[in-house]
């Protein structure tokens, strides 16, 4: 193998109590590609952050072309030659793709070199096979060109070393397969990459070696010959389970929340749920694992009426509700805590007791005949305050003091308080600390226990497989392998979570 | 990974003290400096200012002058006030007044002999419908199209101005009056004396009225609820099921209304008739002023008195001692950037 063109020794990083990176090595050769794999918060994305600069490594130290490459200098990572494709683009969409590329030049000078720039993104094109043209309008590409006009970018940087995080996430089938031609062709050229990823497959079929983050530390490291889906999997997710909490005996209710090829679309427009299909029963909880952005928030929104069902249909107790607003969905007994806690399921400016009201200010107690009723709204609030063990300094206080736990203690206060018939739980544990993070997970077991029917949606594939009675994996917007919980196998989630859905193998 | 390389701004020490503090603060330093520069053009700050006051309230003529030129500044920007609280960037009070007048003076002048003493209340009405109608106009426009609701509702203004004016050139001129006016209503269109024998009509009451109801639906009604749900977060509101769509056509109607009566007070109270540009720059002004109250209906009342006591005194400091009324503008500019600024973003209470 030739000379090591970046080495990244004994990375450490922390935030507060919690390890991002615990000593990891990467090593990347010239003209390899590396395979970076891992879970949501297995230490990914802090590690690319302090291998651009935009982080400060506790521990460690970056050699990049045999020169210690100093840290937390973004700056300083561009001009060595490192080169990072986000996966959310920064680019001007109103502008020309050469002007974009002119923006990332930066210090060009007074005057704007137009044919120059535009020939050699002509000339980078060709060689890649891009397909660029220069003059075309940053908004007129589809997503797939966008990333190149990134790459392009890169490359006119002189950038020896590319990064691309999750860069399929956003692509169509075959746009994944234009990537990983011009992938191969950039590695052709000598250039290296770090391919940061959930897909199995595509880490099989470009990357030389795979490096497998678990917890903050390396947990596997391997050529790509020789390696198999199942050992990749294994290294991903692999562990030993904690303690499941516990649960009472389960008693299967009637079927109470029953979605039929249901399929919805994101803000963009882009399709993300496609005819997904499933039926939760009263007293059960049926978790869905996932790595985020596979159609999960679209689920639960179309769920709870806050999306349109683009196909299919939703039954809530027997009764079709596909056409409902999500005001009578709420109303006929279905609770929706929302992944997003800052900017959708709280007011941050708004009170405790306001944000108590959030969904069911136009209902006593909270108001009789549109009045606003505070004496009657503050006794439930200070009831329901104290039975979810809401630290605060009182109701009137902003709900913006209270802490991430105690804020979503509200929610759970609002949403599971009203002892609704179903609830939809999308990462309702996000950014906890593990008191909070059981205490929720104990309160919604409660609410299962009282016969409720929960469905909870996780990137954490630990807590789903702790919380849940059935456990199925959501994965390129389509439920995909549920299983009663006696019945798992870690192994082939992994695999789905990947986005192997045929040719799973029958048993492991 | 997504990049967070955000800049955070420059933060400056924070303006201590009570949001009323700061806004007093605020108006004193305006005062100040608008002082110094009275100094600096050779002129006494402090005769000028003596002016002022004498000018706003040195007899009881001149506070009437002022209370009736506070009414429709009020009214607008009441609602002004609430629209922004509801996250609807309305710049169009000037035209809805505009409007509002001229349908309130329609009326007064083509059904004064049906209706006889029922006259005046159905001109008032005819001037809110005016007001609701042209809000309405933006506010599909903003809906239906897409339009940013600045750019449709300021579009508007020029509109309505043109439209008045055009009526008033054309079939509800007065003829050889040499000036774009209608002739005078008749009496029973006429807005009551609040005191006898005096210019004082009840507009003042009505405002004032009318900011106490808006301080109620604002903080008391589900309603007032949502508009404040909707001007503090998109995405919550439509979590907790509401729709923009519902929030934009409230609010824009009650802009409306409140408008509209603003300009029907003013012709059916002051003029007794339509005038070209009766009413021009009231509607910026009631921006102004929805901003100097920090968005509360009630601190709206203050807020319009201060503008239009400040204007009535400007008048005569210009007629006495020749310095240029226009001063005036820069103690409200003034005292506007100081008020944004001391209360910042944050402060409001949703």
């Amino acid at each position: 193998m030739s000379p090591a063109l970046l080495e990244m020794r004994g990375i450490s990083k922390s935030y507060g109590p919690v390890h991002a990176n615990i000593g990891i090595d990467l090593t990347v050769a010239a003209g390899s590609i590396v395979g970076l794999l891992g879970e949501n918060g297995s230490g990914k994305s802090t590690l690319m952050k302090i291998l651009f600069g935009m982080v400060q490594p506790d521990q460690g130290g970056i050699v990049f072309k045999n020169k210690e490459l100093a840290p937390g200098s973004p700056r300083e990572a561009l001009r060595a030659g490192i080169g990072m494709i986000h996966q959310h683009f920064t680019l001007v969409n109103a502008m020309t793709v050469a002007e974009n590329v002119m923006l990332a030049l930066g210090e060009a000078g007074f005057w704007l070199d137009r044919k120059g720039v535009a020939a050699r993104i002509t000339e980078l094109s060709r060689s890649y096979g891009l397909g660029l043209d220069p003059e075309s309008t940053v908004k007129d590409l589809p997503l797939g060109m966008r990333q190149r006009v990134e790459i392009v970018k890169a490359l006119m940087r002189e950038a020896d070393l590319l990064v691309l995080d999750e860069p399929t996430s956003v692509l169509s089938p075959p746009e994944v397969e234009g990537l990983i031609g011009v992938m191969r062709k950039l590695k052709g050229n000598g250039r290296a990459i770090i391919f940061i990823t959930h897909k199995l497959g595509e880490v099989l079929s470009v990357c030389d070696e795979v490096v497998v983050l678990r917890d903050g530390k390396v947990s596997g490291r391997t050529p790509v010959a020789g390696a198999t889906r199942e050992g990749l999997a294994h290294m991903m997710v692999g562990r030993t389970l904690a303690e499941p909490p516990r649960r009472a005996a389960r008693a299967p209710g009637p079927e109470r929340l029953v979605a039929r090829d249901l399929s919805a679309n994101d803000g963009a427009g882009l399709p993300r749920l496609q005819r997904s299909s499933f039926a939760l029963r009263g007293g059960e909880i049926l978790a869905l694992a996932g790595i985020d952005g596979n159609g999960q928030a679209e689920l639960c929104d179309a769920l709870a009426g806050l999306t349109p069902a683009l196909s299919g249909s939703i039954t809530l107790d027997g009764v079709e509700v596909t056409a409902w607003t999500s005001g009578a969905r709420l109303a006929a007994g279905l609770a929706y805590i929302p992944a997003d806690r800052s900017g959708m399921s709280l007011v941050q400016p708004m009170s405790v007791a306001d944000n108590l009201a959030l969904r069911d200010i136009a209902r006593a107690p909270f108001s009789h005949y549109g009045w606003l009723d505070r004496k009657g709204a503050r006794a439930l609030v200070d009831t329901r305050t104290r039975e979810f063990g809401v630290r605060m300094a009182g109701s009137d206080a902003a709900i913006g003091t209270l802490s991430g736990g105690n804020q979503q203690k509200v929610v759970l206060a609002r949403e599971i308080g009203r002892d609704p018939g179903v609830l939809i739980a999308f990462q309702p544990t996000w950014g906890l600390d593990p008191g909070a993070t059981r205490f929720v997970i104990d309160t919604i077991l409660a609410l299962r226990d009282r016969g409720g029917a929960v469905l909870y949606i996780s990137s954490e594939l630990e807590e789903v497989l702790s919380v849940g009675d059935r456990i199925g994996v959501i994965s390129e917007g389509r439920i995909v392998g549920v299983t009663d919980r006696a019945d798992i196998d870690i192994v082939k989630l992994g695999l789905l979570m990947a986005g192997h859905h045929a040719n799973i193998p029958a048993a492991a | 990974m997504t990049a967070s390389t955000t800049i955070a701004p420059a933060r400056l020490p924070a303006w201590r003290g009570s949001v009323a503090l700061r806004v007093a603060q605020s108006i004193v330093l305006s005062f100040v400096i608008t002082g110094l520069l009275i100094l600096f053009a050779g002129k006494n700050p402090l005769a000028a200012y003596e002016q002022i006051v004498l000018g706003a309230f040195g007899s009881w003529a001149r506070i009437v002058v002022g209370l009736n030129k506070a009414a429709p500044y009020m009214l607008a920007g009441i609602g002004v006030a609430l629209c922004f609280r509801g996250n609807v960037a309305n710049m169009g009070a000037e035209g809805q007044i505009a409007i509002g007048g001229l349908a309130a003076s329609i009326l007064a002048l083509t059904c004064a002999g049906a209706l006889g003493a029922a006259t005046l209340p159905f001109a008032l009405l005819a001037g809110v419908l005016g007001g609701v109608a042209w809000a309405a106009i933006a506010a599909v426009i903003h809906l239906a199209r897409g339009v940013h609701e600045v750019l449709v509702t300021l579009m508007m203004n020029f509109i309505a101005w043109l439209v008045v004016a055009e009526i008033l050139h054309g079939p509800l001129g007065e003829i050889d009056a040499g000036f774009p006016q209608t002739p005078m209503f008749d009496q029973v269109a006429w807005l009551p004396k609040l005191v006898a024998r005096s210019d004082l009509h009840i507009g003042i009451v009505i405002a004032v009225l009318a900011a106490i109801a808006a301080h109620i639906v604002l903080w008391h009604t589900v309603t007032g609820f949502r508009w404040r749900l909707a001007g503090a977060s998109d995405k919550a509101s439509h979590y907790a099921g509401l729709s923009r769509a519902r929030s934009v056509f409230g609010l824009m109607a009650v802009s409306g209304v409140l408008s509209g009566a603003a300009g029907a007070i003013e012709v059916l109270g002051v003029h007794y008739r339509l005038i070209e540009g009766f009413s021009l720059g009231f509607g910026f002004n009631a921006i102004a002023i929805a901003l100097l109250a920090t968005l509360k209906p009630l601190w709206a009342i203050p807020a319009a008195l201060f503008f239009a006591f400040l204007e009535t005194g400007a008048l005569s400091m210009q007629r006495q001692i020749g310095i240029p009324s226009s001063l005036v503008l820069v103690i409200q500019g003034l005292s506007l950037i100081f008020v944004l600024c001391a209360v910042g973003r944050g402060a409001r209470k949703v």
